[in-house]
């Protein structure tokens, strides 16, 4: 390739002329002018006049990049950029130098040093200057198809706003129909609503769309590929009935002797009495073998258990009269081309048996929250009821969190039972009541019910007392009495954990889970987004949440799914690029990157998968041979930087700093520090990363080696990184360039990180004013010259 | 006097095959043990040419100066910047010097 001569236009702005009060502009211009290859070097005053000429400079190719001085809006910013676009200048051969945001115009600064600051500082982003690139976008291809796993009230929510925007979606369910657990609950708070309702109607809508694929009895069994391109592969179970030809008219189900026992936990007979046995009534199935799809009849072909077919039965292919009954079906395999995934695996109730103290699984009267909402349909008569909140939740032995939502749903059983059974005394043991936002009034509603009693502290024995009622032992810790009573029925509150689903795609699409099981996300900017580029989770699988939120969590799980679904991907020109030549396949990048974007080359080399790519530069950081530099930021352009900067231009004995602040936090917090007027010192110069986690050691090696007296790199706190760990993997590695030092017997404290927070302006000037200070009291550096 | 490797330090360059060290290494001295981390196998053969310490990107690896030239205590320490290398010189009796040059051409 023919290398271009870098020929810069170099243009001060000065709005006000409030450079020109603290620099002397005309030294600046003269010094400037000098360099090779600077063609036109001068100060403006107003954008507008100027702008036609600059332009017609740039046409007549008298310069090929403009290097603008000064502080912009971003208005001017953009006018800038749209003029001279239009003239032909690709949008990455411009450098901005604001100079007032290092430190340019503090009050008290005299002003040669300040001139000779501006001047280093324009050299800097000059050298930089020279090294750029014209840059294009990738567009790569994709597919506009997006995978749905798991068909609960949130993946069918997500499936019908991307249907609604005309995106083709495969809903992937391991059941025999949709609407997951929030189709078995009788009724939904606040609105104490049907939620069969509101489900039907999102059914109604993939009923009547041609642009979805419903995978009913179905799992994923492979997901290879990168974001815009996955290959899916899944395996349908056999339903063994043809879901072409079955009408549901439930012949079949008239005819067929096998009905499917309950899941039985093991009730002992023994405590069983009148009471009890009305409640197993209530909570009995007489489901058939063959059935309609659970637990929404959609698809509304039958489906059958096999296993609980009796040998060599064929009752219902002879009465189906469509000819639907295929007994003889195999399980299939399927494979499509999705362009990202959503996960809405939701999630499964804790095992309540675990929580031996309440006799769960022992007691046929003990019964868990969601039983309840069976039971509810149609209650038997009951005087006496318990619930018990958190059962297993926030408990060191159980789950260690709230649940969030059995508060509530408790309160609504409450009031729904005392709607069926107004003399009916309620106890209610709670160890606090959580009823978060507007479920308040339901907590009040509750409260002011007849024989409705709140006990704070939850029981410690529960034991078969006479007549088969239970006997409950409790400690009311508000009055500090011991309550004995006798119930007929027990409700216990079990929590939330991520559900079966969500481990087995775990473990396929390795995601990182976070340490309940739930997936881990970036929690407040964006919450849907997992840690692998093109997958993102929706709903309860991301944490326990109640139906309304799951529903706002799955539709913007579908709104961030869209930039995967545009038919291309658009790459800014900002990744990673690893030169081959040096890469001796450490394969440190490999493992450091917080989005695993590398994969093997046939060779054994790293390569990028650049949708995955998220662009934060920690593989430039981490790379011993320097092998790796973002496109528009390249390590060399950052070693030229470092090296314009002249560490004695104040004097030899007072100190000079290099930061290196994360764009993110640490770098608006230097910017505002300037903003509000705060007495930054001249001393400290900076530059602007894209994470913390992108600078590389041999970049600090090279400032110290220049004699710059210390190094700060400025990221953000633990836990707070947009990129995962950027800023602990640079505390390891400037940790050890330290101990090097020292070994050197050079302070190693001249190496600093430290955490800054975006408005920890004045912490950021109280830091740089302290490490001048320990500077100072150092010395000069030894490489100083 | 051969390379004295950090254990605490050394991570095996994370690789399944060959440290850095193991690679740079004229002699083909450096191996990893079982444990993953970096030891010289032969070390009457070396030759302190110093590559595996200048490589090292944990500064895990330090060689001490041949006895002909400084007794222990006596230290060389390389520093490796983009294009700049910095000497680090400490004599027995604990007299410093430095030096630092610019290697062009390391970034093309």
């Amino acid at each position: 390739m023919q290398k271009t001569v870098p020929k810069t236009g170099i243009f001060i702005f000065d709005q006000g002329k409030r450079l020109a009060r603290s620099i002397d502009l005309d030294a600046v211009i003269q010094r400037l002018a000098r360099i090779k290859n600077v063609i036109r070097c001068e100060v403006l005053t107003d954008l507008a006049a100027p702008l036609p000429s600059i332009k017609e400079d740039f046409t007549s190719d008298k310069f090929n990049r403009i290097f603008w001085v000064g502080k912009f809006s971003d208005y001017q910013k953009k006018t800038i950029q749209s003029e001279l676009s239009s003239a032909g200048l690709n949008p990455y051969m411009y450098e901005w130098c604001d100079l007032e945001e290092q430190g340019i115009g503090t009050k008290g600064v005299d002003s040669g040093i300040q001139t000779q600051k501006a001047i280093i500082l324009i050299q800097m982003t000059l050298a930089r200057t020279r090294l750029l690139e014209p840059l294009e976008p990738l567009e790569l291809p994709a597919v506009d198809a997006s995978l749905i796993i798991g068909a609960g009230v949130s993946g069918l929510h997500t499936a019908t706003s991307l249907i609604g925007l005309c995106k083709k979606v495969y809903l992937v369910e391991k059941e025999s129909g949709v609407g997951g657990k929030v189709a078995s609950l009788h009724r939904l708070y606040p609105r104490i609503c049907d939620p069969r309702c509101g489900l039907e109607f999102e059914i109604q809508k993939i009923r009547e769309s041609d642009m979805i694929e419903v995978h009913t009895l179905s799992r994923v069994k492979s997901l290879f590929g990168s974001p815009g391109n996955f290959d899916v592969r899944i395996e349908k179970q056999s339903r063994y009935v043809s879901e072409e030809k079955c009408n549901a008219c439930g012949e079949c189900m008239k005819v067929c002797p096998a009905v499917i026992p309950e899941e039985q936990r093991s009730r002992e007979s023994a405590f069983i009495n009148e009471t009890s046995q009305q409640v197993l009534n209530s909570l009995k199935s007489d489901k058939k073998a063959i059935h309609p799809a659970v637990p929404m009849t959609y698809p509304s072909t039958f489906v059958i258990e096999r296993q609980y077919c009796p040998p060599d039965c064929r009752e219902c292919v002879k009465a189906c009269p469509a000819l639907a009954v295929e007994l003889e079906q195999t399980s299939s395999e399927l494979a499509f081309k999705v362009g990202a995934v959503i996960i809405t695996t939701g999630w499964d109730p804790y095992q309540l048996s675990k929580v031996d103290e309440y006799g769960y699984g022992i007691y046929p009267n003990v019964i868990s929250n969601l039983e309840m909402e069976r039971l509810l349909e149609d209650p038997p008569v009951l005087k006496e009821i318990g619930f018990i909140q958190c059962a297993g939740s926030r408990d060191e032995r159980h789950l260690h969190y709230c649940s969030s939502v059995c508060c509530s749903v408790s309160l609504k059983q409450v009031l729904f039972l005392k709607e069926k059974l107004p003399d009916a005394l309620c106890y209610i043991f709670y160890q606090d009541m959580r009823t978060p936002g507007f479920d308040e009034e339901l907590y009040q509603k509750v409260k002011s019910l007849n024989n409705v009693i709140f006990i704070r502290g939850n029981p410690s024995t529960v034991k078969p007392g006479d007549n088969g009622k239970l006997r409950i032992h409790a400690e009311d810790t508000l009055s500090g009495k011991e309550i004995d009573l006798s119930l007929d029925l027990l409700v216990l509150a079990g929590g939330m954990m991520p559900s079966q689903g969500s481990f087995e795609i775990a473990q396929l699409l390795n995601l990182p889970q976070n340490n309940f099981g739930f997936f881990e996300s970036h929690l407040q900017c964006h919450p849907e987004e997992s840690q692998r580029t093109g997958i993102l989770v929706g709903g309860a699988c991301r944490g326990p949440m109640n139906i309304s939120q799951s529903i706002e969590s799955s539709h913007r799980a579908a709104m961030e799914v869209l930039p995967f679904l545009n038919r291309t991907i658009l790459i800014e020109p900002k990744y990673p690029v690893l030169d081959l030549t040096k890469c001796d396949k450490c394969k440190r990048c490999m493992e450091e990157c917080p989005f695993l974007s590398y994969v093997f080359d046939e060779n054994g080399f790293p390569s990028l998968d650049l949708t995955k790519c998220r662009q934060c530069g920690n593989c430039m950081g981490i790379c011993p041979l320097i092998a790796i530099s973002l496109r528009n930021n390249t390590i060399k352009q950052i070693a030229a930087q470092v090296q314009a900067i002249k560490p004695s231009f104040i004097s030899k004995e007072e100190p000079v700093i290099l930061a290196f602040l994360c764009e993110n936090d640490a770098y608006h917090a230097a910017q505002s520090a300037v903003e509000y007027g705060l007495p930054v010192p001249p001393n400290v110069f900076f530059i602007k990363v894209p994470c913390a986690g992108s600078v590389n050691n041999a970049l600090v090696a090279d400032a110290l080696a220049f004699g710059i007296d210390g190094v700060l790199i400025a990221g953000c706190k633990d836990g707070q990184c947009h990129y995962v760990k950027g800023n602990q993997l640079v505390k390891t590695r400037s940790g050890d360039l330290s101990d090097k030092l020292q070994k050197m017997m050079i302070d190693p404290q001249r190496v600093r990180f430290e955490s800054l927070e975006i408005r920890d302006s004045k912490k950021y000037v109280e830091l740089v004013k302290s490490y001048i200070e320990e500077l100072r009291a150092m010395g000069p550096n030894p490489f100083k010259s | 006097m051969p390379p004295k490797i950090d254990r605490e330090k050394c991570d095996s360059c994370k690789a399944e095959k060959e440290s850095l060290c193991e690679q740079i290494c004229p002699g083909d001295l450096m191996t990893l043990d079982e444990d993953k981390k970096a030891y010289c196998r032969m070390p009457r053969d070396c030759w302190d040419c110093m590559s595996c310490v200048k490589a090292c990107p944990k500064g895990a690896i330090e060689t001490r100066i041949p006895y002909q030239l400084g007794y222990h205590v006596a230290k060389l320490i390389p520093m490796m910047g983009t294009n700049t290398i910095t000497w680090t010189c400490i004599d027995i009796n604990g007299k410093v010097e430095r030096f630092q040059y610019i290697n062009r051409g390391m970034l093309e």
